[in-house]
Formats: C-alpha cells, sequence, structure tokens
C-alpha cells in the first residue's frame, strides 16, 4: 500500500514537473541570458569609471546609460525572471497541482521580455527616466505588471485550492511576494508617472521602491526557495519551524518600512529617514533568523552539502543572506550613513542582495529544478564547479570591494578641508577590482549559460543518478551512468 | 495560520507602512506650504518664493536621460548627515561679494519645477545643487562657455584632467562647415580645418539648466535650521 502511495506521489510529482517544463525553462535560460547581458554592461560601466575614454565616442555607451541599463537587465531581466520561474515552479510542487495554463505563462513571458527589451534599448539610446531602477520609460511598466499577473495567477489559484492540510513556510514566504510585488511595482510606478508635481516624494517613492525590489521579492522568493531546497536535497526537518514563523512575520512588519535612508538629509519629512534606517537595520532579524534556522539545518549533513551542486550555492546563498543584513546593520547606521549615503557602497550592497544572496540561491535552484523538469541530468560536473567557484570568488569580492570602497571613498568626500580630487582618487583601485570581478562573472556565467542552454535543448544525460560534485572512483569524468530511462519510480 | 488570517495579517503590515511612508507624503509633498519671511528677523518681506531661470524642464530630462545622476548629486545635507555645508561651494559661497556667506542646506522650493528630484546615488562626482552659483562666481559671464567645453570633454579642463573620469558628452555637440565666420558659440577645441564644434539643443538645454543650479538663496529664518555658524565653518 505503501509502495503504491509512492508511486502515485512520484507520478504527480512527474506531472507537476512536466506541466511547468516550457515556462519555467523559459524563465531560467531568458533570465541567464539576460544575466549575460547586464555583466557584460556591467563590465563596460565598471570599466568607465577607471577608464572614462573606454568606449566614450559611442552615445549609447555613455556611462549614466550603460550604468542603468546594467541594473535593468540585472534586476528585471535575470533577477525577476529567475523569481518566477522558481515561484511557480515551488508554488505547485508545494501545492501538489499541476499547471494548467503553461500557454498563458509563456504568452506572459514573452510580453515581459518583449516590454523589457524595448525599454532596455530605450535607456541605452536615451529614453531613460532618470529614475533610478525604474529607467524604462513609461510605456514599459503596464505590460511588464499585466504580465506578472498573467504569470503568477494560476500560482495563486493552485494555492487556494491545494489540498487540505499541512502548509509550508515556503509557500508563506511566497504568497507575500507574489501579493507585495503588484502592490509595490504597481503603486510606485502609478505615483511617479501618473501624478506630477511632487519631486521630492516621487524620489521618496523611487527609494522606497528601490528598497521593495531587494526586501519583498528578492528576499521572499530567495527565503522561500531556501526553505525547500535545504530540507529536501537533504532530507532532514527544519531546524526550528516556530522560528521559520517568527522570521516571516518580522520579515512582513519590517521590510515594507524601508527604504527612505538613502533620502538622510534630503527635505523630506524627517521622520521618514530615520524610520527607514531604523527599518533597514531591523531587517537583519529576519534575515539571520532564516539563514540560522536553515544553516543550522544544513551543518548537520556537511558532506552532503559539499557534493550536491544545489545545496552548495543554497548554502553560500544563505551564508550571504547573512553578510546581508550584517550590512544593512553598518551601512544604515547614522554615523555610518553620513559617510557612506554618496558612495558605491550603495552599489556593492545591491550586488550583495541581488547576486550574492538571492542569485546563489537560484542557481542552487536550477540545478535542482532543471533536471526534473527536462528529465535529463547536468552534463559536467567540471561546469558547474568552474561556475560556483568563480561566482564566489567574484560576488565576494564586487561586494567587499565596493562596500570597503566606498567607506574609503566616503572619508575622502566628508574630509573638506582637501580637495575633491582626493575623494575622486581614492574610488579607483575600487573601480579597477570591480571591473576584474565582473570580467570573472561573465566567464561563469557562460559556463553556466552554456550548460543550461545544453539541457534546454534536452542535451542533458539520460541518468537517474544526479549529478555530484564529488570525485568520480572510475575514469568517465561525468560520473556513473545510470539507466537510460529514468521515467520510472526514480524520478525524484 | 488560515488563509484569512495570513491575508489579513499581511495586508494590514504592508498597508499600514504603505501608507505612512509612500502615500501620504508623496500628496503631503505635493503641495508644500508657503513660507513667510519674518519682520524684524528676516532681512526680506513677503512669501518666501524660490526664483529659478534657464530651460529647467528640457535641462532636467537630458540630465536624467544621459544617467548624470548615478555620479552626481543634488543636495546640501545638513550637518546631522553630511559635511556638505563645509565643502566649499556646495551649498552656497563662503564669501559672495554682495552677499557674503550664503550656505544653507536645501530645502523642498529648490526641487519645486521638476518632476523628479535628482538626488543622485553617488557622488563620484561633485554635488551639482550649487552649481550655478560656484561657475558664476569662478567664470562670470563665461561660465556657458566653460561648461560647454567641460560637458564636451571633461579632461580639457587641466584643473581636473588628471583625475575626472566624467564622461564626454560629444554627442550632444554638432561639427559643422563654416560658413561665412565662425560661430559665436563654437567651442574651443581642436577640429579639422573649416569645421568648427557647436553645442546642440540638447546641450544648450542641458548647460542651461545646469546654471540654473543656484539654490542658495535666503531663506525665511524659520526655514533655516541649521545656518553656519560664523567661525565655525571649514
Amino acid at each position: 500500500m505503501a509502495t503504491l502511495e509512492n508511486d502515485q506521489d512520484t507520478i504527480l510529482r512527474a506531472s507537476i514537473d512536466r506541466s511547468l517544463r516550457h515556462p519555467v525553462m523559459f524563465f531560467f535560460t531568458s533570465g541567464a541570458a539576460w544575466l549575460a547581458v547586464a555583466i557584460l554592461l556591467g563590465i563596460i560601466s565598471s570599466a568607465k569609471v577607471h577608464s572614462p575614454g573606454f568606449l566614450d565616442s559611442c552615445p549609447w555607451m555613455t556611462y549614466g546609460r550603460v550604468s542603468a541599463a546594467h541594473q535593468t537587465a540585472l534586476i528585471y531581466g535575470w533577477g525577476c525572471q529567475a523569481a518566477f520561474g522558481m515561484a511557480i515552479w515551488l508554488m505547485a510542487r508545494l501545492s501538489r497541482q499541476t499547471c494548467r495554463n503553461p500557454g498563458t505563462i509563456l504568452t506572459a513571458g514573452h510580453v515581459w521580455n518583449f516590454a523589457l527589451s524595448l525599454g532596455v534599448i530605450a535607456i541605452l539610446a536615451g529614453g531613460g527616466t532618470g529614475m533610478p531602477w525604474m529607467e524604462m520609460p513609461s510605456f514599459a511598466w503596464m505590460p511588464m505588471l499585466l504580465a506578472y499577473v498573467a504569470i503568477v495567477i494560476g500560482s495563486m489559484v493552485q494555492f487556494k485550492v491545494r489540498p487540505e492540510g499541512h502548509t509550508y513556510i515556503s509557500q508563506w514566504y511566497l504568497m507575500a511576494a507574489l501579493i507585495w510585488f503588484p502592490w509595490f511595482f504597481g503603486s510606485a510606478h502609478l505615483l511617479v508617472h501618473g501624478f506630477s508635481g511632487s519631486p521630492l516624494g516621487a524620489a521618496g517613492v523611487n527609494a522606497w521602491f528601490r528598497s521593495a525590489m531587494l526586501l519583498m521579492l528578492f528576499a521572499p522568493v530567495g527565503i522561500a526557495m531556501a526553505y525547500y531546497l535545504v530540507p529536501k536535497v537533504l532530507g532532514r526537518p527544519v531546524y526550528n519551524y516556530s522560528l521559520s514563523l517568527i522570521g516571516f512575520w518580522s520579515l512582513a512588519i519590517i521590510a515594507p518600512w524601508a527604504g527612505m535612508q538613502k533620502l538622510t538629509g534630503v527635505p523630506i519629512p524627517n521622520f521618514l529617514p530615520y524610520l527607514g534606517a531604523f527599518a533597514a537595520i531591523l531587517f537583519a532579524v529576519p534575515a539571520a533568523m532564516a539563514g540560522i534556522n536553515l544553516l543550522k539545518t544544513a551543518v548537520t549533513d556537511l558532506e552532503k552539502v559539499n557534493e550536491s551542486p544545489t545545496l552548495r550555492f543554497t548554502v553560500w546563498g544563505l551564508i550571504f543572506l547573512l553578510i546581508f543584513g550584517l550590512a544593512s546593520v553598518l551601512l544604515n547606521l547614522p554615523s555610518v550613513t553620513r559617510i557612506t549615503q554618496f558612495t558605491i557602497s550603495g552599489y556593492g550592497y545591491d550586488v550583495l542582495g541581488i547576486y550574492g544572496f538571492f542569485s546563489f540561491i537560484a542557481f542552487g535552484a536550477i540545478y535542482f529544478i532543471v533536471p526534473r523538469i527536462t528529465r535529463r541530468e547536468w552534463l559536467s560536473r567540471r561546469l558547474i564547479k568552474s561556475h560556483f567557484f568563480l561566482s564566489l570568488y567574484a560576488v565576494f569580492g564586487i561586494a567587499l570591494v565596493a562596500i570597503f570602497g566606498g567607506l574609503m571613498q566616503g572619508v575622502g568626500q566628508e574630509t573638506f578641508t582637501s580637495a575633491w580630487e582626493d575623494a575622486a582618487d581614492r574610488v579607483v583601485p575600487y573601480a579597477v577590482m570591480t571591473t576584474t570581478c565582473w570580467c570573472f562573472l561573465l566567464v561563469s556565467n557562460f559556463f553556466f549559460f552554456a550548460h543550461l542552454t545544453l539541457m534546454w535543448l534536452r542535451l542533458g544525460r539520460r541518468s537517474s543518478h544526479p549529478t555530484l560534485l564529488v570525485e568520480p572512483h572510475h575514469h568517465d569524468p561525468h560520473g556513473p551512468e545510470g539507466d537510460i530511462d529514468n521515467a520510472g519510480p526514480a524520478v525524484h | 495560520m488560515s488563509f484569512r488570517n495570513f491575508a489579513i495579517g499581511l495586508t494590514v503590515s504592508f498597508g499600514l507602512a504603505w501608507f505612512s511612508v509612500v502615500l501620504l507624503p508623496f500628496f503631503k509633498l505635493r503641495d508644500l506650504t508657503p513660507v513667510a519671511f519674518e519682520e524684524g528677523v528676516d532681512t526680506k518681506t513677503g512669501i518666501y518664493f524660490p526664483k529659478t531661470t534657464g530651460r529647467v524642464v528640457d535641462g532636467a530630462r537630458i540630465y536624467a536621460e544621459n544617467g548624470c545622476y548615478q555620479c552626481h548629486t543634488q543636495v546640501a545635507r545638513p550637518t546631522y548627515a553630511g559635511n556638505d555645508l563645509k565643502r566649499d561651494g556646495f551649498a552656497g559661497l563662503k564669501g559672495d561679494p554682495d552677499r557674503g556667506d550664503t550656505r544653507r542646506e536645501s530645502n523642498p522650493f529648490d526641487y519645486v519645477g521638476t518632476d523628479f528630484a535628482q538626488i543622485g546615488l553617488t557622488r563620484n562626482g561633485p554635488d551639482l545643487i550649487n552649481l550655478g552659483r560656484r561657475l558664476n562666481a569662478s567664470h562670470g559671464p563665461d561660465a556657458d562657455e566653460y561648461l560647454y567645453r567641460r560637458l564636451y570633454d571633461p579632461r580639457l579642463d587641466p584643473a581636473v584632467a588628471s583625475w575626472s573620469n566624467c564622461p564626454s558628452m560629444k554627442f550632444l555637440f554638432e561639427k559643422k562647415e563654416i560658413q561665412g565666420q565662425r560661430s559665436e558659440k563654437a567651442l574651443d577645441v581642436e577640429v579639422e580645418e573649416g569645421f568648427q564644434i557647436v553645442p546642440g539643443p540638447a546641450a544648450r538645454a542641458l548647460v542651461s539648466y545646469l546654471l540654473s543650479l543656484q539654490h542658495d538663496d535666503e531663506v525665511p529664518s524659520s526655514m533655516n535650521y541649521a545656518p553656519v555658524i560664523p567661525g565655525n565653518e571649514g
């Protein structure tokens, strides 16, 4: 009887995976392609900080435009699409419902990409709005919002009609992100595009929006995914379940207040930056709760963490989450803000959140999900290892160098007795280091993207043995071959 | 936890913050209450109304489209938030020939007339809230000429050539054949024989906007929260 239930369970999981194969693969591959675009633009914009003559004859490659396009591609091209792919897959799996509208999701995904492509081209062509992270011209946000609704509406229905019983913590995080995103994305764009005459109000909304993207979209989706992956791959329960619930509600209560600390000293009502700083500092609480809870779970079997590509990335994503929380505390203390407010530290903080914490968990998720939906295993452990180590060192490099460099830059800015040249000179070595790190990330992402494309073309290994990062006991560099047809109960 | 409780909890926790830090301040900042000068305390009388001249809307658009805000800020922060009041030329002039020390922090009226306050992200370049004032003081009537050259290629200015990483905005300028007399606005830069470099419409709007950035006028003392204390400045 137990075997029969087990088989039915396996079949259900396999049919859920099959129903989501095209939309999820679309979001992951398209996201990885956008990540490559973002990295290329990142290299160009970072290079221009220390070598302003680089590509300076081309108006499309002006620093301000490239830098804006780089961030837009990273956030909406890679970040959002990776989040969509993870969210629809995880919600379907946890609600035990197959996807009934893959065609709609796929179409909406194309609309998102189309609007985004036009938006990025417009930014490079000189049509940006000048509002950080909202630079795409006003034609883009409405189609993107509608596409978003079409993408996730099915997930919300799945949650609503899920079988009676336990609701997983990941589902709460996902539901929250799915509800928050249209609320803050829609209202922020509506306010700044629909109501003129409030320049400072618009700047405030923009600052809040940037914080919300990090803390109310990427943070909850990343944490939701990690809460699924770590116990799942290890086959162990979460270290402390009630801690995870408290962590969720503390995020829900704290995160919406953060953001305006970016406008400290700007003539807006004084309580806004203080409240923002307070909330941004308190963000360390939900970050630590989720991070520590899951790392406590992970340390019970470090061998498995080491050999599973999924867990390696996810666990480092969680370590980045702890560092991200720590950076939120340090950078938002009033005594530090006065030094770092207008320096490259802010960029380092964003990269730490998007590329360190969120993307590492997204990579972990992709290494887990893709074999299940394509029913093929990853081809090469060397590609995965190269992707892992290059990303790890490079992201650490950018985040630490930019945050620390910003501190040094800020000290130069605040020393009003010496010339401005001093503050400007202080940035150069850190910018050189950042460019180098982005180059490493380009190589790293090349391995990842090539590998993912092969999987997308269904050229993965036909095997029921997952690709693990352990030394093989024989000469085949790709690990032991298993059953040729993995349609049987061995499907994960 | 039932879905109903979850939805209520989420709506309240988010909605409260959204209403009080986003919606309310946005609309409050939309209609600023006029501030009056006080007789006997201030040298001026009537209502404080900052005057801005120049192609602010067009120029601000060029500024935004080319991402100037990535490296330049536009705010003079109060002393609790930074040393902007002490940095030469950021918050006003220390020794204006007519008005003396004009330095003051930014106020909400400084941004009136634009759609988006370009507070900026970093100060890889200097703050610009009083750029027009600084340039008028250092270059007088030639301020626009200087700024055109500076935008065309920042490293033509020997004062910053060794360290400025400001992008050159050559695409805002036009190369034209000289017909008859050389244009008055032609830039003093190297160009092939028989041609001249003149600022295009975008460059003219941008320069007009940048020179309009002079936000150190006298404000009612009720608004001047942190006046620079004589003898304590840098």
